[in-house]
């Protein structure tokens, strides 16, 4: 009984370090402790011993059935982990291919700017006014102090429609339409799509503008500054050195241009002005007009000058978006080739 | 308005670099555009040619002894002028020629002078030098010293060959209606009654204050000229430059502005020239009608005015200071806290005080005006359009479509074919100077501009184009009004763009890709009110896969596939496309969002199929069973549509999902199993719908 007991142990022990799968081993389990197991066999075939072997053998065959359950327990875990291991080894992807995805959409780079200046006046406490493309010569030039046979009027050459009305060569239409509607305090911004009569590689017959203002009973030309030199910092960057100089406008007095230092050359050397293309040497980029709404604009409106004062600006969006992004042809903004909008948004 | 350094520097004494003076120059308002280096031919000397912009308001910047009184304001300079002598000789010249102005309104002053013993020849070098710097092309001594005289003092001249005005009457006067006059460039034009004429007698010798006639031109037999120095009204004298397209030095300058009290100093100049270079000898005294002086006006400034207009202190004494380095009459009345100042005929653009202000502002420097913040008196309102538009534009980034932006110009045909969504037989709106003459009609609809995109891109060999464009179109209303719309319009085009690995063969876009993004948008927008699909079409669409969306009876939008004829037309292959009133959309929008507790019993589905015709439209079985108003039926929704074997030819199978659910119990099956059944035996009935389980 010993002898064949050591050698079942042996042979069982064995088979379970053997054993690679599962399956054996449950084979292995049912075949050795299962109802008809080798082991199970022995135990009952106890009753036919002598009575005084039976504790001993008993005993004995117990441990067997308890070290055979525990060798197969830990035998599963090994295979487990090994068979986890392998399936590790095995699942390995290749992390250098390229994820899958839909094609993302594209936002207009003209309507990122717009969004972006639109945004730091909202942030202001400005807000939105809109009106149409379509307007009369009244809101276009009269009411902005631009009457006919002037001058000023070449500096816009108009696109006219049927009925005699004209396509609107800035925003500053919404301005009028906005003080006649209502009574100051005003912040206003005025994003919009404008028209001139012009074709070329710096020049859209259509193009886009955001037009802003303020009106209440103490504005200075110092806000003007102040509102202003916080916008372009914000849309450019906070070192961004930034002039204001004098000029001209029908509907602002006193008027000024505003300038920004050279974003491609910096402005500051004159070698590296020099041979700048983008801002031809000046080392200053014009960037916005603006200026003390005229007293005469306030009149067409009926707001009354001795009580009221504002600024007024007007920016053009492909210009700065042009600046911003190094685009050396308007005509890019219209054409809508994938390939230039792809790189947007 | 071209100059050269060492030219200005005969008018005015400075120190300044020619760098330091174009910064001077700009940061006054005189934006220098180009600074050159020159060198002159004979001295070989150093100088530079300076390019001003001078805006519309500053005519008196348009010569360089108006220039040199502005470099005085800025530098504290002295401002010269070249000394001139030239009596003449002969019988006076009043006496030679007689001057009527028959409209002074249009010119307020005719002054002229003769020069005789003529000799016409080319002009020395240094003449030729600097009128060639400053762009004006050298013709002979006499003209090119007109011209010079010009860009010294602003005021434009004219020399007539006198012989060939042999009435030696000068006459001001309006041309006769379509009265032919040919100018000295040859050509031939007809004039109006607006144009002013100078004549002699009454045969036109020159087009007043634009350009001379080609009759009385001078030329190598010109013995004698008689010199025009006049001034004639701005706003004619545009009218007829614009008109006749013809725009010259010396329209430029009538257009913006010449000091009538300038004529005599200019003809002196020229003489005095002439004389020197041998041009030809001047004769006596000089002819001047002068029947409307300008008058000057008083101007207060309140001195407390310019700090609350700039935002910057500046006392009264240094105001005045800045006034009259600008030559003006300047008066502190320093009890009453203002400034009196007497408007100057040089300088018609400072007639108030804001204009005063500005000069102050100007020679001050903007560099020293501080920069505040005025404080926020008025909350910005939150703008609800721009909302939805910036969700609307992140939906479709987020669904594929690369947004465009196209000019709202187009042709006829175009607008004949695509009318949007203005309903029938719009009238577009006629552009009345178009770029190109094919372009002259404001788009009705978006898609034109997009099927052109479509049609580069695919030339570009872009393989799937989806695109979107908000953006307004336009038509002419019956009361002669234009009426503007906000519209939403897309191209679907093959199939929607994929990044990475191949993932079997990617569909093309379809019909209900495109409706299903039109409903997307919807969904997006939360409409308060319901909308309907019909199957109403469209010229442009094919007519068995267009839809059209109502919402309140309005028509909000269609979709489909582009008709075939359309396509052909266009030469493009198939595609799909979405238009939708943008305007109408946002007034349908948005429903206010009120929350819904979760359910707190289960959910029990139950499918049915039905063969039906392939005509039949699925919607009508979701709509029979939700207007059925059975409680406890909380959705139904078609899945599955199949056509093929075993389905009989010419008939569809349709598979729906029914959702049952009770608020205040679990439903069992034998409840569901009887309502469900009874269900699809009424379908059955009711559609003739065979049923398949």
């Amino acid at each position: 009984m010993n002898d064949s007991l050591e050698a079942l142990r042996g042979e069982v022990l064995e088979h379970i370090q053997k054993s690679d799968s599962e399956k054996e081993l449950e084979e292995l389990r049912v075949g050795v402790l299962g109802r008809s197991g080798k082991v199970t066999l022995l135990l009952r075939g106890l009753k036919d011993l002598p009575a005084e072997e039976r504790p001993r053998a008993g005993e004995q065959l117990n441990q067997l059935r308890r070290l055979v359950e525990e060798r197969i327990d830990t035998r599963l875990v090994a295979i487990k982990e090994q068979s986890r291991e392998r399936a590790l080894k095995e699942e390995q992807i290749d992390i250098t291919l390229p994820g899958t995805r839909w094609e993302r959409g594209r936002t207009h780079p003209l309507t990122l700017v717009i969004d972006e200046i639109v945004d730091v006046f909202l942030a202001m406490g400005f807000e939105i006014a809109r009106g149409p493309d379509i307007e009369d010569d009244y809101y276009n030039f009269e009411a902005l102090n631009i009457p006919k046979d002037h001058p000023a009027r070449d500096m816009q050459d108009t696109f006219f429609v049927s009925n005699g009305r004209l396509l609107r060569t800035h925003t500053s239409p919404v301005q009028i339409r906005t003080m006649e509607r209502r009574k100051p305090p005003l912040q206003v911004i005025v994003p919009g799509a404008v028209y001139r009569h012009d074709d070329d590689a710096t020049h859209s017959p259509m193009f886009h503008q955001v037009e802003g203002f303020m009106v209440d009973d103490r504005i200075a030309l110092s806000d003007l500054k102040g509102v202003l030199s916080h916008f372009l910092r914000q849309i450019f960057s906070q070192e961004t050195g930034v002039r204001f100089r004098p000029s001209f406008f029908p509907f602002t007095e006193p008027s000024a241009e505003i300038d920004i230092q050279c974003l491609i050359c910096g402005g500051e050397s004159s070698a590296a002005r020099q041979t700048c293309r983008v801002c031809k040497g000046s080392g200053w980029l014009e960037i916005m007009g603006a200026g003390m709404i005229d007293p005469h604009v306030f009149k067409f409106v009926r707001y009354d000058p001795e009580k009221v004062s504002g600024f007024a600006f007007g920016m053009g969006v492909e210009r700065i978006a042009m600046l911003k992004y190094g685009i050396d042809d308007i005509r890019l903004f219209f054409q809508n080739d994938l390939r230039f909008l792809r790189q947007f948004g | 308005m071209k100059f050269t350094f060492n030219w200005l520097k005969e008018f005015v004494a400075f120190k300044a670099t020619p760098e330091k003076l174009a910064e001077l120059l700009t940061m006054a308002g005189l934006e220098v555009e180009s600074l050159t280096p020159l060198r002159e031919p004979e001295t070989n000397q150093s100088d530079w040619l300076f390019e001003v912009a001078v805006t519309p308001n500053r005519g008196d910047c348009l010569g360089l002894a108006g220039l040199a009184r502005e470099v005085s304001a800025l530098t504290g300079g002295q401002t010269k002028t070249a000394p001139v002598s030239s009596p003449g000789k002969g019988p006076d010249t009043a006496k030679r020629i007689n001057i009527q102005i028959d409209t002074p309104r249009l010119c307020s002053r005719y002054s002229a002078r003769i020069v005789d013993a003529v000799d016409v020849a080319p002009s020395p070098p240094w003449v030729r030098f600097r009128l060639e710097s400053c762009g004006i092309r050298s013709i002979n001594n006499i003209v090119d010293i007109t011209n010079y005289v010009m860009l010294e003092t602003g005021q434009p001249l004219h020399a007539f060959d006198l012989d060939r005005l042999p009435a030696r009457r000068i006459v001001v006067r309006p041309a006769r209606e379509r009265q032919k006059f040919t100018t000295l460039d040859g050509v031939e034009r007809e004039l109006a009654t607006d144009d002013l004429l100078i004549c002699d007698g009454d045969s036109p010798a020159a087009l007043a204050g634009v350009m001379g006639g080609v009759e009385t031109e001078v030329g190598a037999a010109t013995r004698s000229i008689l010199l025009e120095s006049a001034n004639f009204d701005p706003t004619a004298i545009r009218r007829t430059a614009k008109r006749l397209a013809l725009h010259s030095e010396a329209s430029h300058r009538f257009e913006r502005g010449v000091d009538p009290e300038g004529t005599l100093a200019a003809l002196d100049r020229a003489v005095d020239l002439m004389s020197k270079l041998s041009a030809g000898t001047p004769a006596a005294g000089v002819a001047d009608r002068y029947p409307r002086k300008p008058k000057t006006a008083t101007l207060w400034l309140r001195e407390e005015r310019i700090g609350k207009l700039l935002g910057v202190r500046i006392d009264g004494k240094l105001a005045v200071k800045i006034l009259r380095s600008l030559g003006l009459d300047a008066r502190r009345e320093a009890n009453h806290n203002r400034i009196k100042v007497v408007s100057s005929v040089r300088r018609p653009d400072l007639c108030r005080e804001t204009d005063l202000i500005e000069e102050i502002a100007r020679l001050h420097g903007y560099e020293k005006i501080p920069t505040t913040l005025p404080p926020l008196r008025s909350g910005g309102k939150k703008d609800h359009r721009l909302a939805w538009e910036r969700r609307l534009r992140s939906f479709l980034a987020g669904e594929g479509f690369a947004e465009v932006i196209n000019l709202p110009f187009t042709t006829e045909t175009f607008n004949h074919s695509f009318v949007g969504l203005w309903g029938d037989a719009p009238t577009p709106v006629a552009v009345m100077n178009p770029l190109a003459k094919e372009n002259a009609e404001m788009r009705l609809s978006l898609l034109p501009g997009l099927s052109e995109n479509l049609r580069l891109n695919l030339a570009q060999k872009a393989e799937t184009f989806y695109a979107y464009h908000l953006g307004k179109t336009f038509r002419a209303g019956p009361d002669g009004e234009s009426e503007e719309r906000q519209c939403l319009a897309g191209v679907m085009f093959g199939a929607r763009p994929r990044v990475g690995l191949r993932h079997g063969e990617a569909a093309t876009a379809g019909f209900l890709d495109c409706k299903g993004l039109v409903e997307g948008l919807l969904d997006l927008l939360h409409g308060a009110a319901p909308v309907t699909w019909s199957g109403e079409t469209t010229d442009i669409l094919h007519p068995g896969r267009a839809a059209a969306l109502r919402s309140a009876g309005r028509k909000l939008g269609h979709l489909g596939q582009i008709h075939p004829d359309v396509c052909d037309r266009l030469g493009l292959p198939p595609f799909f496309l979405f238009e939708l009133d943008f305007d109408g959309l946002l007034e349908y929008a948005p429903r206010q969002i009120a929350a819904r507790s979760l359910p707190r019993f289960p959910l029990v589905e139950r499918d049915f199929a039905v063969v039906v015709d392939r005509a039949f439209p699925s919607r009508q079985i979701v709509d029979w069973i939700k207007n059925r108003g059975e409680t406890l039926i909380e959705d139904v929704s078609v899945f599955d549509q199949y056509m093929g074997p075993p389905i009989p030819e010419g008939k569809k199978s349709l598979a729906y999902k029914v959702s049952y659910r009770a608020e205040d119990r679990t439903l069992t099956d034998s409840e569901i199993n009887s309502l469900h059944q009874t269900l699809v035996e009424q379908i059955g009935r009711l559609f003739g719908a065979q049923l398949r389980s």
